[in-house]
């Protein structure tokens, strides 16, 4: 499959059971619903949907199960990062075995690498299969995450002929069009998908999407939101970004929590957060209740599998 | 209070002779530069015009004398920013008295205060004029203390004269949050964007800018403001990048990279005054041939 890569992507969620074991079923339906409501690909597991407290076991059959239920009606991507290279190696292996469509990949967490480690840590994921490639852009203040600058994008272009695109949580003017400038430039297809839908910033500088967090919640706004940005509608868009900057100032505390307990509530029971993460009390749901009305998701939006 | 916006706002540096005094001749022909080539207003001293670096007499001094020079041509904002409140109060007195049409302040830096400390410093700078007040928020790399939404919103509350956020952190979640948070209490709320970064700060509902880059491109500058306030942002993203990359260059080099860079130009402003390094003639040397392999430029103004 040739892969267009645009529009608001979905990264669904894990489910998990009452005693917080995978919910393989329903994980299926998360990921069918997701296709079904307008996603234009499928990215998994993503931290949202708390890939590190995810087994590496875990991690594969989740992924075996994305392939198998999108069924190839949209591309998938395997996110591959983990706390240790070998593990983001293993699975990247494993989701060219099974079929998925590309991976993202980070350099492993949590040691500040230098630009140089970033480099060749991509560079051995990238080259461990023949999938096409995205990289993830985490910067965090004070020099902390993993940063892909645009020496660095620009470097790993010129080394890996497979690396087609980065999803971009920068969400910073300065550090995005150090980014795209470089990539647009040197391969024009670049997909720069931005890593929740801080998409009314980057859209008109060249990003093509994103990956979603309120999809899970608000599917038709998404699509909305993207038709809006096609047509250069910004009056509409503005008001679409808005409204999804509420949801995400929502969400965002202890991610996906909360985002968990506003889907069960819509019908979709997608279980509890893993440990450290703390599961939406039911206090917590009933002020997303409100706050979702007053936004007026909760009666324009999907409810149910 | 009618709503004031400033539209492009050149903030220009601040020359320097050799013995690190202000060279104010040239400030003079810098402030005519700049009214010259499409400043609808200045902002005077940002960062950029080495503020921290200038004595409490001289801050004053300078914005008096711009006031003199401008002769009411355009609005003068004054950059009004202390680490100590009642210092920044006193200067923001001053300003109204010499003639600023507004004041832009930042939170205090050096204390690492909380949230509750920085509202009451924000709130007392601006509630010593009646003038429009905005706030800046600084860079996300910047030692200073951020400015959060939450910091905004509460500021807001407080203060009838808070016309904007004036933000050079380019972060887009605080832009967004901002600007439509901020106008469900006062719809007249700006966010100008600190930088020329224009592009994301306009269509996320930004208007106006204070420009850096303007004492070095004026023209681009003034080509990507115009196609921000008619809505073609997609049209806008070429000389965005442009602007992006110069940035970039001058950046390098930290504040002796402006000043390198309008030397490029034919507009010498000095060095920047100590502790800011200056820059040696090597790096002035490549600096300048990066300016000069910068096709976009050429339509530029070279000297005064």
């Amino acid at each position: 499959m040739s892969i267009t890569l645009k529009g608001v992507m979905q990264a669904p969620v894990t489910p998990l059971k009452a005693d917080y074991s995978l919910d393989a079923d329903g994980f299926a339906k998360m990921v069918d619903f997701h296709v079904r409501h307008g996603a234009p690909a499928i990215a998994w597991p993503h931290h949202k949907a708390e890939s590190l407290n995810l087994t590496i076991a875990e991690r594969k059959l989740g992924a075996e199960v994305a392939v198998k239920t999108v069924a190839g009606r949209v591309p998938v991507s395997i996110f591959v990062g983990t706390l240790s290279e070998e593990d983001s190696l293993d699975i990247a292996r494993h989701a060219r075995k099974i079929g998925a469509d590309m991976i993202l990949a980070i350099s492993p967490y949590c040691r500040r690498p230098s630009q140089e480690e970033i480099f060749d840590s991509i560079v051995r994921i990238g080259t461990a299969t023949d999938l096409p490639l995205l990289t993830y852009n985490s910067p965090w203040r004070n020099g902390e995450g993993v940063e892909f600058t645009g020496e660095l994008t620009h470097r790993l272009i010129d080394r890996l002929p497979n690396y087609i695109g980065m999803k971009d949580a920068s969400f910073h003017s300065e550090k995005f069009l150090e980014i795209s400038r470089v990539a647009l430039r040197m391969r024009p297809g670049f997909a720069i998908i931005m890593g929740v839908e801080h998409l009314l910033a980057s859209f008109p500088l060249g990003a093509c999407g994103s990956f979603s967090s309120s999809g899970a919640i608000a599917p038709n706004l998404c699509n909305k939101f993207y038709a809006s940005l096609v047509a250069n509608d910004w009056e509409l868009a503005r008001e679409c970004q808005y409204k999804v900057s509420r949801l995400w100032r929502l969400f965002k505390e202890q991610y996906p929590s909360s985002l968990k307990g506003a889907m069960i509530m819509m019908g979709r029971p997608v279980g509890p957060t893993r440990s450290p993460l703390p599961t939406a009390t039911r206090e917590r749901i009933d002020f997303l209740r409100q706050q979702l009305e007053e936004l007026n998701i909760l009666q324009t939006e999907p409810h149910g599998w | 209070m009618a709503t004031f916006k400033p539209g492009l706002v050149h903030t220009p540096v601040t020359p320097f002779k050799r013995d690190h005094g202000i060279d104010f001749d040239t400030y003079g022909k810098l402030l005519e530069f700049h009214l010259r080539h499409g400043a609808d207003a200045l902002a005077l001293p940002l960062p950029q015009g080495e503020d921290l670096s200038l004595t409490d007499a001289e801050l004053r001094t300078l914005l008096e004398f711009a006031v003199k020079q401008v002769k009411g041509r355009v609005p003068v904002l004054a950059h009004v920013n202390d680490a100590g409140t009642g210092i920044a109060v006193e200067r923001a007195r001053h300003a109204e008295a010499a003639g600023a049409a507004a004041i832009v302040s930042h939170p205090p830096y050096f204390w690492h205060p909380k949230a509750n400390m920085v509202v009451e410093h924000i709130v007392q700078v601006g509630a010593a004029t009646r003038l429009p007040f905005f706030i800046c928020s600084p860079p996300v790399e910047d030692v200073g203390t951020p400015l959060t939404t939450e910091i905004t919103l509460q500021v807001l509350e407080r203060l009838d004269n808070l016309a904007g956020v004036v933000d050079a952190s380019m972060d887009w979640v605080f832009m967004a949050e901002a600007i439509s948070l901020a106008r469900n209490t006062r719809a007249e709320f700006q966010l100008l964007p600190g930088t020329d970064y224009m592009v994301s700060a306009g269509v996320l509902g930004g208007a106006g800018a204070f420009s850096p880059l303007s004492g070095v491109a004026p023209k681009l500058v003034r080509e990507v403001y115009d196609l921000c306030a008619k809505q073609q942002f997609t049209q806008a993203r070429k000389a965005q990048e442009d602007i992006a990359a110069l940035h970039h260059l001058v950046k390098r080099a930290g504040f002796a990279g402006l000043k390198g860079a309008m030397r490029a130009m034919g507009r010498d402003c000095g060095q920047p005054r100590p502790p800011v390094r200056a820059l040696g003639e090597i790096e002035y040397g490549k600096l300048a041939q990066e300016i000069g392999a910068m096709d976009f430029l050429r339509a530029e103004p070279r000297g005064w």
